[in-house]
């Protein structure tokens, strides 16, 4: 093999480098005419750049090619008047959407821009508006987190859309690497690893992925990673090799029958293994469910200790023994093994002490799933387990972790938040979703006293059916999308914003019936700023509501911001907490069904995940920073706090993250005038 | 470039943005004459502008020729093929010359351009102009009676063509009566030509003081989708009785300067017919392939021998030697797509990797749908190659014909 690649390099290098030399004789060309063409004029030599850059970047060594030449490129103007001509502003995370689109410009100019910060982060380049500090950060969160592309092969999807082109950003990525080393990636990942899996996602299949490749990539003679990668031992080993009697990784099928000779106190080694690391991390190795088995028959206590039950969560299980045998039985296999977390945590919520949860969890293990959702499930997960067992772990994983709901790649916050919601203050009710979802291919829910069916509404807000999603989002999203769009067109010609009505009768009784909002819906300007802050302040304050704790969680709405404090769009969350964190900072504690929450909104305002008094799950920020961003939200009523307590500073404070981010545009006049009179303030 | 004011002011007639780039670069002061909604982007980009929208000549018609004459602009271009009277009855104003006028309507219409060639001793088909459907059966029958064919026989085909549109525009090829059916009524009047069977090639001429500056031959690979310049050995073997037709012409036309566009067939004899003649720049970017291969702005050249302020040494110095001084073949090829639905632009791998190849312009579909082509239609964009060996280049051409770009 080594031989045939010899030969067939040793005949081929001189044809693929002869080809090179001759492109990038076109591309200096194309430069050329660029650099010297007029501002105007340079939208039609633009075309011609890129295509030659393309296939420059498409043949071997064409990735250091264009580094070389990444100072004469943007000299010439090939970011003008682009997102890239501004290398500060741009953000790690869009590379990965930008590098796999199907559009042969995006993926090139993506990746000159990379190549660019790479020869300003190497010091070749001095550039005027980044550092090479700036760009060796960026490059390093770009390359973490778009390992995959660095490697593996293309993936079928991308093949598909993107032909030919699925090579170049992984050419870009070798070239990357080898340039700023694999270990300053491979840490970066590891960091951002630990930070993901400190929200507790449902969906691990991508974290997953990427601690493999960071095995893989330990396991590599080829790469060396320094001395970088020590804290993915954890990581890895909670996948691969959680205890003594797998550690070398045998395969199930060996561990099987090693168990099979063991007595108890080995046994109990190997649960308590199993547990520290599914509890430490949230991942669960395949090798999991195959002791979690093989207990069913020995002894539930040790049962308990596999899945790391505290007092709680032992009760739980020994008031529902049988029911629990039967959902381990139907749904925890190495193939679904996240099921074991899913249902420990489930357990440790003790929900299934509600009268509904325990028979609804029986028909769940009954349930027929019609056609239509078995091919769904089959075509996301393939065809390895069956559909039943499949949806029964995205229902263990969704009760055990309702703030792990996430969106996907979808405009779906609203039916995100909403099965969040349900799973988190609900459970019954959501269970009642999924049975209706998945064997009737049909929810019917009710609007003012008017039933509405999911399958007579025409259209939701997803263009296309949402496949990136958990079990039960994949089945009961598209159900409740439509039901929710079709409560917008009901709202058609009401006055003002439709999630007045539409929230309540979306997500359940609990939503306030009481409104605000601080836009005008007609002219997108702020509106009654002060009382809308006040308003929430005496809601939601405990220093101003009479120390009450939120009692449900209620549906707000966020106007999202970037790093650099834009407005980007408006958001759907849940309110969860308000509360002292460690710090003894007044904190709003959320949920954000975006799949990652931890965010930067600019102006100073970072949404914290951890290390705040979070809990898995939660996004929280300093009640004023969280009140800069809130645009709608829900109240009752009947129980109204004392509006005239909250203090002009405090308020002033709020305002001014407010003028400064997404309001700044939004001003009505009348606020600029009462602005410019600080004197004549209320 | 820094403008020299000894030498000559120029309209440019028609929103072209490689004509302003290379009126940029240029020693001559230049305006651009463009309808309103060019107005924005010159001034954002300091483009030297007059506002004009460019109907059918009217009473109004002088006021933009006074214009610019107050201005000091000394002569106008056309741009496009509507333009052409534009500049004739401005440039018969600026030059003092009412015949140029008369000159650039000879230019515009078809029928009037054969008739005048005839006379001047120029050979062309049969023609004649069609009124109605009517017309054009009579003549596809007197056409092919005249070729001495049988009923049954299969029928030469008689090509149709608007009066007064650029190049392909409006083109369509009649075989049988069945088919003039599907003539839009609102395309009559319509020029119509017997079909001639030979090796169609056009000129690019600059002509200055009544002489040619600079004569390039285009050599068609097929009529509508390419096009590469310099021609091949084969057909520049015909350059001197070429050379011979286009002084015929330009007696016959009376031009003394400018750029002409004419296109001729050579039959299997050696016999030239003309087809017709533009007073404006070619369509298919045969100006980008002649920068291509010898390195000078065809629109500089234009303006060149607008200009009336240019002396003969400068037209001399500016040319290069016609063949000598090209650096190879330029060639470009029209895409059209050949499937009825399409999704997405895919270019062959095998265009991609040829050594040839150097770019193209090509978009992804907007509509999924392909409209089916009546008359020759508009190309989706173009592909552009360049190389040393004129048969490669006409087989590579030929080839792109059989692939499919959108898929």
């Amino acid at each position: 093999m080594t031989t045939h690649r010899h030969t067939q390099d040793a005949s081929d290098q001189p044809a693929g480098s002869d080809k090179l030399t001759g492109l990038l004789a076109k591309l200096d060309e194309a430069i050329r005419l660029l650099a010297e063409s007029r501002d105007f004029a340079k939208p039609g030599k633009l075309p011609r750049v890129l295509d030659t850059a393309r296939r420059v970047l498409l043949q071997e060594g064409g990735a250091a090619a264009i580094e070389l030449r990444s100072r004469e490129l943007e000299e010439a103007g090939i970011f003008l008047g682009s997102d890239w001509e501004t290398p500060q502003h741009l953000v790690p995370s869009l590379t990965t959407h930008a590098l796999q689109s199907a559009d042969a410009n995006t993926v090139v100019i993506e990746a000159l821009s990379e190549l660019r910060l790479l020869a300003v982060a190497k010091g070749d380049y001095l550039h005027p508006l980044v550092s090479p500090e700036q760009s060796h950060h960026y490059l390093t969160q770009t390359m973490a987190l778009n390992l995959r592309l660095l490697f593996s092969a293309p993936t079928e999807a991308e093949r598909e859309s993107q032909g030919r082109l699925a090579q170049i950003p992984r050419n870009l990525f070798h070239h990357l690497a080898e340039r700023i080393g694999y270990e300053h990636i491979v840490d970066k990942l590891i960091e951002e690893i630990w930070r993901i899996l400190e929200q507790r996602p449902i969906q691990v299949e991508p974290i997953k992925q990427m601690v493999t490749q960071i095995a893989l990539c330990q396991a590599n003679p080829d790469i060396d990673l320094g001395g970088s990668g020590q804290g993915a031992d954890r990581l890895v080993s909670s996948l691969f090799g959680p205890t003594r009697a797998c550690r070398e990784d045998p395969g199930v099928d060996v561990y099987r029958e090693r168990l099979s000779s063991m007595d108890t106190a080995a046994l109990q080694g190997e649960a308590t293994g199993f547990a520290r690391a599914m509890h430490d991390t949230g991942l669960v190795s395949p090798y999991h469910p195959v002791l979690l088995r093989h207990l069913l028959d020995y002894s539930d206590h040790l049962l308990s200790e596999a899945l790391g039950l505290s007092s709680t969560g032992r009760d739980c299980m020994l008031c529902y023994r049988e029911l629990v045998h039967a959902l381990i039985r139907g749904a925890v296999y190495p193939a679904t093994a996240q099921a074991a977390y899913g249902l420990a945590l489930t357990l440790e919520r003790g929900i299934l002490y509600q009268p509904p949860v325990a028979p609804a969890m029986w028909r769940q293990l009954g349930l027929g799933l019609s056609e239509w959702s078995q091919a769904r499930l089959n075509l996301a997960y393939g065809e390895e387990i069956s559909p039943r067992a499949r949806l029964l772990e995205g229902v263990l994983c969704m009760l055990g972790l309702p703030l792990g709901v996430g969106q996907g790649n979808n405009p779906t916050c609203q039916s995100a938040r909403a099965l969040s919601m349900w799973a988190y203050n609900d459970p019954d009710y959501l269970l009642q979703m999924v049975a209706w979802a998945a064997r009737d291919d049909d929810i019917i829910m009710h609007f003012e006293g008017m039933p509405l069916s999911s399958m007579a509404s025409v259209s939701g807000v997803a263009q296309s059916l949402p496949m990136d999603l958990d079990p039960v989002s994949l089945i009961v999203v598209p159900h409740l999308d439509r039901i929710y769009a079709e409560m917008g067109r009901r709202c058609i010609g009401r006055e003002g914003d439709p999630h007045r009505w539409v929230n309540p009768e979306f997500h359940g009784w609990w939503s306030g019936r009481g409104f605000r909002i601080n836009v005008d819906v007609a002219t997108g300007q702020l509106y009654e700023l002060d009382d809308f802050l006040r308003h929430f302040y005496a809601s939601y304050h405990p220093y101003y509501n009479g120390n009450q704790p939120l009692i449900h969680p209620q549906p707000a709405g966020i106007a999202v911001t970037d790093n650099t404090a834009r407005f980007i769009g408006w958001h759907a969350i849940t309110i969860l907490r308000v509360s002292l964190d460690p710090t003894e900072v007044m904190r709003v504690y959320f949920f954000n069904p975006n799949n990652d929450s931890g965010q930067d909104w600019g102006d100073g305002v970072r949404v914290s995940t951890a290390g705040n008094g979070e809990r898995f799950g939660e996004a929280s920020l300093p009640f004023e920073q969280f009140a800069s961003r809130l645009y709608i939200f829900h109240y009752d009523p009947l129980e109204r706090g004392e509006l005239a307590k909250i203090t002009q500073e405090e308020l002033d404070r709020v305002i001014g993250y407010i003028h400064r981010s997404w309001g700044a545009d939004r001003i009505p006049p009348t606020d600029l005038q009462a602005d410019e009179g600080p004197g004549s303030a209320p | 470039m820094k403008k020299d004011p000894n030498k000559g002011y120029i309209a440019l007639l028609g929103w072209s943005l490689n004509a302003i780039e290379a009126a940029e670069n240029f020693d001559r002061r230049y305006v651009v004459v463009a309808p309103d909604w060019a107005e924005e982007y010159c001034q954002k980009h300091d483009i030297p502008y007059v506002s004009w929208n460019f109907e059918r000549l009217n009473d109004r018609s002088m006021e933009i020729a006074e214009t610019l004459k107050e201005m000091g602009v000394d002569v106008a271009i056309p741009m496009f093929e509507e333009t052409v009277e534009w500049a004739g009855a401005i440039n018969s104003l600026l030059l003092d010359n009412p015949r140029l006028y008369g000159q650039s309507l000879l230019l515009r219409d078809k029928a009037l351009m054969k008739r005048r060639a005839q006379l001047g001793g120029i050979r062309v088909g049969i023609f004649e102009e069609a009124h109605d459907k009517g017309d054009v059966i009579r003549f596809l029958k007197r056409v092919n009676q005249t070729l001495l064919k049988l009923d049954g026989d299969p029928n030469d085909p008689i090509h149709l063509k608007a009066f007064d549109k650029a190049g392909c525009l409006g083109h369509r090829v009649i075989r049988t009566p069945d088919e003039v059916d599907t003539i839009p009524d609102e395309e009559f009047p319509v020029l119509m030509e017997s079909h001639l069977d030979g090796w169609e090639f056009a000129v690019e001429a600059w002509i200055h003081n009544g002489k040619i500056a600079f004569l390039n031959i285009s050599e068609y690979v097929t009529l509508g989708y390419s096009v590469f310049v310099p021609a091949s050995p084969e057909l520049e073997s015909y350059r001197p009785q070429i050379t011979a037709q286009i002084e015929k012409l330009i007696k016959a036309f009376d031009i003394e300067f400018g750029l002409i566009h004419p296109e001729y067939f050579v039959t299997s004899d050696g016999e030239m017919y003309f087809g017709e003649v533009a007073y404006r720049p070619p369509g298919f970017k045969v100006f980008e392939l002649l920068e291509r291969v010898y390195g000078f702005n065809a629109y500089q050249a234009s303006m060149l021998v607008f200009d009336p302020k240019t002396s003969a040494d400068e037209v001399k110095a500016f040319f290069p030697k016609e063949i000598e001084d090209a650096d190879g073949y330029a060639g470009c090829f029209g895409v059209y797509p050949r499937r009825r639905v399409v999704s997405k632009l895919e270019i062959p791998e095998e265009v991609e990797d040829d050594p040839y190849f150097e770019s193209h312009e090509l978009t992804p579909p907007i509509e999924e749908t392909v409209t089916k082509r009546t008359a020759f239609g508009t190309h989706w964009g173009l592909i552009y190659f360049k190389g040393d060996e004129a048969a490669r280049m006409k087989e590579l051409l030929k080839h792109m014909e059989e692939l499919d770009f959108y898929v």
